[in-house]
């Protein structure tokens, strides 16, 4: 609304604007190490200010993954059963690259920049790129499948794509090179993005990445381009017949969310320094589907929820229901899909107004008496 | 005419083509390994046509991608291997589930006077709710004390040497009558004070007749006789049926896996697929749910280990058999086709399938309901606007979809793992499976499991001629699936949209 008054405002900002409660949230997460270290008394870098940092990190890039699934299933309407491919893929591109690249290069050149050793920042800039190279190449190889396939036709061979990966990974043919099982362990990732010894700077670099993302995010789905997106999911004829290319946008929203899974994955990988076959594996595609469900489809925030609560109970289920937590979780996502189809977010947008309305009639009541 | 013409040029191309590789590949691999690896495709090709056989029903009929598939064939080995080593696991439980669902069934008899009770506004409301709670109290309250990890326990390699000289062995400890007769009596309350909440007392709005008593009592009166049954016969079956001919044996686990299937197909199709129709998306991540939880409480029950299931004794003899014949009378583990040495068990697989394939062709071609379930699949509503109550249909067809991913699934337990995640594997081939042969058609997911029974095969032994991983053949089956979607995006036997 305000965008059509003043147009010549700046949209981006107006953005910021409308998340003020994510701004909160923002601050309050820069915040918490520092007052977790005040309250527990505990070292920046250690004991259970360092545990929870871990936890966090997880939590972020997980979001950041499933709101990237968002991106392709609530807005662009794609049921992609192969996501974890791009996860997968940037993870596996980091972790090969930084592991049978970049040593040989690093002991072999050296980039100075007057007396600063440069290199070490040069080879994680390409390995990024090439994360994004293999991330855009993934999400093109889908999107030209959903060129001529529909439907269940198409969910199928996403699936059946990404678990033709997962077997590749998997596969001992490779062994030298992937690990095959065991995966890629012990990445060299540069002392000052090591988890164990600088958690603290992953903990903030996965912090802005994850709103960094948000924001591109939502300011794609609001873009024109987004719009159309979204006219791609509601009624794709329709779409053909104004004169848009269902297709081409079918792509730019398979591209962009793989990017966004691809970094995720990279990052994911600097945290754990390795790359595992499950990254890549269904489970991940449905661990993703789990949080936007949880959260809320088409919310973008809603799989941030999703992922914040996927990361709770799995750490506290453990603790209250022993090694088969996971069951007592199918149970919950069985009742929630039954019962809260559009997630948290997703239902208190639609229940709002209810609410709202709610409040102001218990307040209208109170002042009324008074 | 022209229409006509191009598809018999297309079915020759396809005849030749066919014709090409099968003779290429004979040359290139030679008698032998060509005929071996025929059989164990054709092995594979006929459990991936019992799980795609199902899945192309439902999905044809229902628009239901069911991701639980692979967790029902799984619990088809589950529940047929339990009867074949421990039965006490089914005869434990089987009270509890007869008696609970006599409850439920009572529903049509006492809605009809329910819905015409005159009560107070009020009370309309409570009641369900007290009903719900009660049914929960009763239910816990029936359950409490019974140990159903320990009547699950089974040893992992059953059945090898404890059995040998008793058989009885794996039998698990049951409470005794007089500990246990009030429990069946209180899942039949949980089950009608379910079905008391559940016909809304009170409701003028909803509809009954009143007629027909005798003939709604029917269904309940007979599983109180078998609920009857059941309790008197806990503890002597078990026994009566681990002291059978083991092939007798592993007949009736199939069976008993079968109807499980179906029962267990139906329940799952009402309570919870049926009220997501009109969200159609939803019922994709109910039934990844659903597979996600059966498989944690399978775990639960068993542990997530690997049992081997043994053989029955028509399989088990050590020794080649010459003949068919030979091998009937004498029960070889192995038998002789041209020359190639091929376990008896397999052929059965391949029979089990061929005899699926037939029961299904029969049901379709030949029954009313596989009239009503081929019009359904080409328009539902068309269907359903003739008068036929198309959500019996639907339940009708997932039960049998189950059923069959389900004897499926005891069909694979004598030669592979049992296991919680045995399903994946067959659901993903399943999948394939009924992309490649096109979804809703029958002989569709035949042709297609031969292809890719075939192709995995084939794979496979190249895969080890190139000093190749197998993985590498697993991960082409993909590539077939690529290239049939190319030529024909609806699949081989699908129709175009």
């Amino acid at each position: 609304m305000t965008e059509n008054i003043n147009p010549k405002k700046n949209r981006f900002l107006t953005n910021f604007q409308d998340e003020r409660i994510i701004l909160v949230f923002l601050v309050l997460l820069i915040a918490f190490p520092f007052v977790m270290n005040l309250i527990t008394g505990t070292g920046l870098n250690e004991g259970v200010t360092k545990f929870w940092q871990g936890q966090f990190i997880v939590f972020f890039i997980m979001a950041v993954f499933a709101m990237s699934y968002d991106l392709l299933m609530g807005y662009g309407g794609i049921l992609s059963f192969g996501h974890a491919a791009s996860f997968g893929g940037g993870a596996y591109t980091f972790a090969l690259l930084m592991k049978h690249w970049a040593p040989n290069f690093m002991s072999n050149y050296r980039i100075m920049v007057g007396s600063i050793n440069i290199t070490e920042a040069i080879v994680l800039i390409f390995v990024f790129l090439a994360v994004l190279l293999i991330s855009i190449l993934i999400g093109l190889l889908f999107s030209a499948t959903s060129v001529r396939l529909k439907g269940a036709y198409f969910a199928m061979l996403t699936l059946a794509l990404g678990s033709a990966l997962y077997i590749l990974v998997k596969a001992t043919d490779f062994h030298q090179w992937t690990g095959a099982d065991e995966g890629l362990h012990g990445v060299p990732v540069p002392l000052w993005l090591n988890p164990t010894q600088n958690r603290l700077t992953i903990y903030f670099i996965s912090l802005i990445f994850m709103f960094v993302c948000y924001m591109v995010m939502k300011r794609m789905v609001n873009s024109p381009t987004g719009r159309v997106i979204i006219a791609n999911r509601e009624n794709e004829d329709r779409m053909r017949m104004i004169g848009y290319n269902p297709v081409v946008y079918r792509t730019i929203a398979f591209v962009s969310s793989s990017i966004f899974a691809g970094l995720a994955g990279a990052l994911y990988s600097i945290w754990n320094t390795s790359a595992s076959p499950t990254m890549i594996s269904a489970v991940m595609t449905i661990n993703a589907l789990i949080m936007t469900i949880l959260g809320g489809i088409g919310t973008l925030i809603g799989p941030i929820l999703g992922a914040a609560i996927m990361q709770t109970i799995s750490q506290f289920f453990y603790t209250w229901f022993g090694a088969r937590w996971p069951l007592v979780f199918g149970i919950l996502f069985i009742l929630i899909v039954m019962f809260l189809p559009y997630g948290i977010v997703g239902t208190w947008r639609l229940k709002r107004l209810d609410v709202k309305n709610g409040w102001k009639r218990i307040t209208g009541m109170l002042s009324r008496k008074e | 005419m022209k229409t006509k013409k191009n598809k018999a040029i297309t079915i020759a191309i396809w005849v030749v083509i066919s014709i090409v590789v099968v003779a290429g590949l004979y040359l290139y691999a030679g008698k032998e390994p060509f005929i071996r690896t025929t059989l164990s495709g054709l092995t594979l090709g006929s459990l991936f046509f019992m799980v795609a056989a199902g899945l192309t029903l439902i999905f044809g009929l229902m628009d239901v991608l069911n991701f639980a598939h692979g967790t029902m064939f799984m619990l088809g080995a589950y529940m047929g291997w339990q009867l074949y080593t421990n039965p006490t696991f089914i005869f434990g439980l089987m009270p509890f589930i007869l008696a609970f669902s006599t409850g439920i069934m009572m529903t049509s008899a006492i809605k009809p006077y329910l819905i015409r009770w005159k009560l107070p506004v009020k009370w309309i409301e409570i009641l369900p709710r007290i009903g719900y709670a009660l049914a929960l109290i009763a239910a816990f309250i029936g359950f409490a004390g019974i140990d159903i990890l320990e009547l699950a326990d089974t040893a992992m390699v059953a059945a090898s040497v404890a059995t040998a000289n008793n058989p009885l062995a794996e039998i698990s400890p049951q409470l005794p009558f007089p500990l246990f007769w009030y429990r069946p009596i209180l899942l039949f309350l949980s089950g009608f004070f379910i079905a008391f909440a559940s016909s809304k007392p009170g409701v003028k709005t909803e509809f009954a007749l009143k007629d027909n008593l005798i003939k709604k009592l029917l269904v309940p009166v007979g599983l109180f006789v078998l609920t009857i049954i059941a309790i008197i016969v806990r503890e002597s079956a078990p026994e009566a049926i681990l002291l059978m001919n083991g092939n007798w044996r592993f007949l009736i686990s199939m069976l008993v896996a079968v109807a499980f299937g179906f029962l267990f197909g139906a329940v799952i199709e009402i309570a919870f697929i049926r009220p997501l129709y009109e969200r159609a998306f939803f019922i994709v991540l109910m039934t990844l749910g659903l597979s996600f939880a059966i498989t944690e409480l399978v775990q639960l029950l068993w542990d997530p280990l690997a049992y081997q299931m043994v053989r029955p004794p028509l399989f088990a003899q050590p020794g080649k058999a010459a003949n068919l014949l030979e091998w009937l009378r004498n029960g070889n583990s192995t038998i002789d086709i041209y020359g190639v040495t091929f376990p008896t068990y397999r052929l059965f697989v391949i029979l089990l399938g061929l005899i699926m394939f037939t029961f299904i062709t029969l049901l379709m071609t030949k029954t009313r309901l596989g009239m009503i379930i081929r019009a359904g699949v080409q328009d539902p509503q068309m269907v359903e606007a003739l008068g036929i109550n198309v959500k019996r249909v639907f339940t009708f067809v997932f039960a049998l979809g189950v059923a069959m991913a389900a004897l499926g699934g005891i069909g694979a337990g004598p030669f592979l793992p049992i296991q919680p995640l045995m399903g994946d594997q067959f659901q993903m081939q399943g999948f394939i499976t009924v992309v490649i042969g096109g979804m809703g058609s029958y002989v569709g997911a035949f042709v297609g499991a031969i292809i890719l029974g075939m192709g995995r095969a084939f794979g496979d032994y190249f895969a080890l001629k190139l000093s190749l991983s197998p993985a590498i053949a697993e991960a082409s089956t993909v590539i077939i699936m690529v290239i049939v979607l190319l030529i024909r995006p609806q699949g081989l036997f699908g129709k175009k949209e």
